[in-house]
């Protein structure tokens, strides 16, 4: 469905949806006027706790290698920590760094430009396809590839095929294999199936991932297994336990930011013009969160704050808690819904998803909650009133042709 | 991603204006207007004295080196007697309903210099 067709908020008129702009642009211009010097101090401790983190466990495995006795706590802990170092940089420092939520430091390290994090997939591949592909046409169908990362049918408008009766098992192996799917994900599989890529792009792609996946597997499982000595095996599976651990978390907490119950999908056919309020409400209603202790929010990067973070990709990630307070006010304000639950809820209806679109339409039935308020007349158009969108001119051209 | 010589500046449109779609990739991806190459440190932003003055610049982020050559060859969208400034950082602000130019702007959130 287009935007105008979205009944969760057909209640509000042109001007309530512009005003729900401005104040969302209040909040805004509230943080961007407080930031500083404890922003600052957060982001480096947060680096700080990563890197001890990463060199403990590195320290505490090589340790246990090369004991005679009494490895097997040594190999626990040095693989439990060295899972929460990956977790931490890739979810709450690398994938915030990147979104610029920092370069206002003037860091040298700590900035958009600069940093590179410890998975498969090239920091610059990265930040084309989610910060741009992502979040500029979020939940949009055909546009966003976060959309079942090209392997899965999670939207009911998507068609179906026989081939998606394989998705519980497609997904499985996306969640365990999670940094390699993320990493072929700007190549963008759907655009070299229809023949729509640019081959010298796809090249040149390829071998920034073939060089970044190669300097992660020689580090992972060469390196560090070669320093361990005649303890190389124990190595080697504490960082597959390490990496994989990783995959499923940062798999699970990505599935629960626009898949559980409520988090809508849209089409492409207002995106020209959209106004930033229409783009601030494409972005709340099509994201979801999830509630946690803050343990649980820094070790998913914030992303409990999914739609906090859609609303404010660039402002810093230590700072959605407060602002989903603001938030959730306007929602309630202007009475529309705020999808949120328990992590083992949303991952739960993300999963039941999955699972369901895995057969046809018709055999299922859709979890859509039933929108607030009734909808009162507006000025844009909803998708039934608008003229039918044309992709070709053939039958234009062949009619014009034999008149 | 680096266009062809002779070819307008990868945000740019061959007639000298900007390519809005381009645009929101460099802001987002971190790219640079000009070779379309991801961006370093400092970012520059070239405009008019206008724009400098109200911290809101139309083209997009780019490479230092890559700003100054378009401020000495004045090209591109009538680059010449713009302004070049230097910033760590910058907020990406998508037009409103009520704005007369539906374009979106810049803002330097970290300026370092201006000249």
């Amino acid at each position: 469905m287009a935007i105008s067709d979205v009944k969760e908020y057909t209640h509000l008129s042109e001007e309530d949806v512009e005003q729900l702009g401005r104040e969302l642009d209040a909040i805004r211009a509230d943080v961007e006027e407080s930031r500083g010097a404890a922003d600052a101090a957060y982001i480096n401790r947060m680096i700080t706790v990563q890197r001890s983190l990463a060199a403990a466990g590195r320290v505490t495995l090589l340790v246990g290698a090369h004991a005679r006795r009494g490895s097997r706590p040594a190999w626990v802990a040095g693989t439990a920590m060295l899972g929460l170092a990956k977790i931490l940089e890739n979810m709450e420092i690398g994938h915030n760094v990147m979104h610029g939520q920092w370069d206002w430091m003037n860091d040298p390290e700590i900035h958009s430009s600069n940093w590179e994090w410890d998975t498969a997939q090239p920091a610059e591949q990265w930040k084309h396809s989610h910060n741009y592909v992502h979040h500029q046409f979020t939940n949009v169908l055909g546009h966003d590839n976060d959309i079942g990362y090209g392997v899965l049918r999670m939207a009911r408008e998507q068609r179906w095929h026989p081939l998606n009766l394989g998705q519980p098992v497609y997904n499985a192996l996306l969640a365990g294999l999670f940094q390699w799917g993320v990493a072929l994900h700007d190549l963008d599989l759907d655009a070299i199936r229809k023949g729509r890529k640019d081959p010298q792009e796809m090249k040149r792609q390829l071998r920034q991932i073939v060089r970044k996946g190669r300097n992660q597997i020689l580090k992972d499982y060469v390196v560090y297994p070669a320093l361990s000595g005649r303890g190389w095996k124990g190595t080697l599976k504490a960082n597959a336990t390490a990496n994989l651990s990783r995959n499923l978390w940062s798999y699970m907490i990505i599935f629960c930011g626009h898949f559980p119950d409520g988090a809508m999908h849209f089409t492409e056919e207002e995106l020209e013009d959209e106004t930033r309020a229409e783009w601030y409400l494409r972005q709340m209603l099509g994201s979801a969160n999830f509630e946690g202790g803050p343990v649980l929010h820094i070790a998913s990067g914030n992303l409990g704050y999914q739609i906090e973070h859609h609303l404010f990709p660039d402002l810093p990630s230590n700072r959605y808690a407060e602002i989903s307070v603001r938030v959730r006010a306007l929602c309630e304000k202007y009475d529309l819904p705020y999808t949120t639950g328990p992590l083992a809820r949303q991952y739960g209806q993300a999963l039941r998803t999955i699972l369901k679109l895995s057969l046809p339409n018709s055999m299922t039935a859709p979890d859509t909650p039933e929108p607030p308020s009734p909808p009162v007349e507006r000025g844009r158009r909803a998708d039934a009133e608008r003229p039918t969108r044309r992709t070709e001119t053939g039958a234009w051209s062949r009619s014009r042709t034999a008149s | 991603m680096t266009p062809a010589a002779g070819t307008a500046p990868f945000a740019w449109a061959e007639d000298g204006t900007l390519d809005t779609r381009r645009v929101t990739q460099c802001a987002l991806s971190r790219i640079c207007g000009v070779c379309g190459a991801g961006l370093g440190r400092p970012i520059a932003f070239l405009g008019t004295q206008e724009e400098v003055d109200r911290n809101a610049f139309h083209a997009p982020p780019l490479h230092l080196a890559c700003g100054e050559r378009l401020l000495a060859t004045g090209g591109a969208d009538g680059a010449a007697g713009s302004v070049l400034v230097t910033t760590a950082g910058f907020e990406y602000v998508r037009a409103a309903k009520e704005d007369a130019d539906r374009r979106a702007t810049f803002r330097p959130n970290s300026l370092l210099r201006s000249r």
